[in-house]
């Protein structure tokens, strides 16, 4: 059976797909960033039981910080969003002649929701917060 | 006009990697890429090796890459791409030189779906009927030509080239959904595999490449709906 010639990432990456081949990167680049999220929670609950709290301690200030917040709130609201438009395109084949529409529609939910929470996470951050 | 044409050569007999090829070309803008790259071949340098047979988009034999996207090279006027032209293989598909890939990995998953009637039912006296509804629902996935512009378009395919890639998937919409065809079962078990319709990711660079205007990604989503239904 043919395993296919080798496409490298960039080579793949320079195909000029459009708003949907963006959106199925960033889907991929938010998941690697929800496992991210997770695994260092499971790491820091691994040294906190085995080792002692140090290394766990230092973790968790790591993903607790407020520049990791609002990378985890935009990979999982991201990830989340645009998964729930594949499930609706994938339920009702006809609205694929929409999927443009369909995609602003997401970013439309998207950046409100996304924006607000971020922003006032990064002015809390500038002006002394944690 | 005069257009500066890069075009990605690769002679597998001298060339341990592929190089870049430039050529500048007097055309029109209403001219087609296709016409450029002969003007390339018959007047500039012979050994360039392109594909292309009936040159009016309905065999798909010269499927390209134009300025990084899947394109029919002669469905695509200079006056819609630049001055500037990259022209490179289509990606997934072994080079066999220069423009020229190898297309029997591509026809081995087309062959794969049976993108033929199945109906061992006695042949009717006259012919067998079919409303004017009934042939609708297939009508958009008889225009395939083969060019394997969609199958190449695909990352899911460019990852693993078990994949059977849209192009075989429109194949198949276009019997499953034949109300004359007794077989669409079978081809829903194919498609159900691990290599089969849900490695499709949605990216929709399928439908943006097909020079048919085919909604390949809706007949995609259309085939795996039928198996949700199926039970599949």
């Amino acid at each position: 059976m043919y395993r296919g010639r080798h496409v490298g990432y960039l080579e793949g990456l320079r195909y000029k797909g459009q708003e949907n081949m963006l959106a199925w990167v960033l889907h991929r680049i938010t998941g690697l960033g929800i496992l991210i999220l997770v695994g260092t929670h499971v790491i820091a609950a691994f040294f906190l039981n085995a080792i002692g709290d140090n290394i766990s301690t230092t973790i968790t200030t790591i993903y607790e910080s407020k520049p990791m917040q609002v990378f985890v709130y935009f990979c999982v609201l991201y990830h989340a969003l645009n998964g729930l438009r594949l499930i609706v395109e994938d339920l009702w084949p006809p609205l694929l002649r929409y999927h443009r529409e369909l995609l602003w529609f997401q970013w439309l939910v998207f950046l409100p929701v996304f924006g607000l929470p971020a922003a006032l996470m990064i002015v809390s951050l500038w002006s002394g917060g944690a | 006009m005069k257009i500066q044409l890069k075009i990605r050569r690769f002679n597998p007999e001298t060339d341990k990697k592929p190089s870049w090829g430039k050529y500048e070309v007097e055309v029109e803008p209403t001219d087609r890429v296709l016409d450029a790259l002969h003007y390339v071949k018959w007047y500039q340098d012979g050994t360039l090796t392109l594909r292309r047979s009936c040159a009016h988009g309905i065999c798909g034999s010269d499927a390209v890459r134009i300025n990084g996207r899947n394109r029919l090279a002669c469905k695509v006027l200079i006056k819609d791409v630049g001055r500037k032209i990259t022209v490179e293989p289509i990606l997934g598909l072994p080079v066999v030189k220069d423009l020229v890939v190898d297309m029997q990995p591509f026809m081995d998953h087309y062959r794969s779906v049976m993108p033929y009637l199945i109906n061992d039912e006695p042949p009717p006296v006259t012919e067998r009927h079919q409303s004017i509804e009934e042939r609708e629902r297939f009508d958009d996935t008889t225009k395939c030509i083969l060019c394997a512009a969609c199958t190449t378009s695909c990352p899911s395919f460019w990852t693993m080239g078990q994949y059977v890639g849209p192009a075989a998937i429109v194949q198949a919409h276009r019997f499953i959904f034949d109300s004359r065809d007794r077989a669409g079962r079978e081809r829903l078990n194919i498609l159900a595999a691990s290599d089969g319709v849900w490695r499709c990711r949605t990216i929709y660079n399928c439908t943006d490449a097909c020079p048919r205007d085919i909604q390949v990604t809706q007949a995609i989503a259309e085939v795996k709906k039928e198996m949700l239904l199926n039970g599949l």
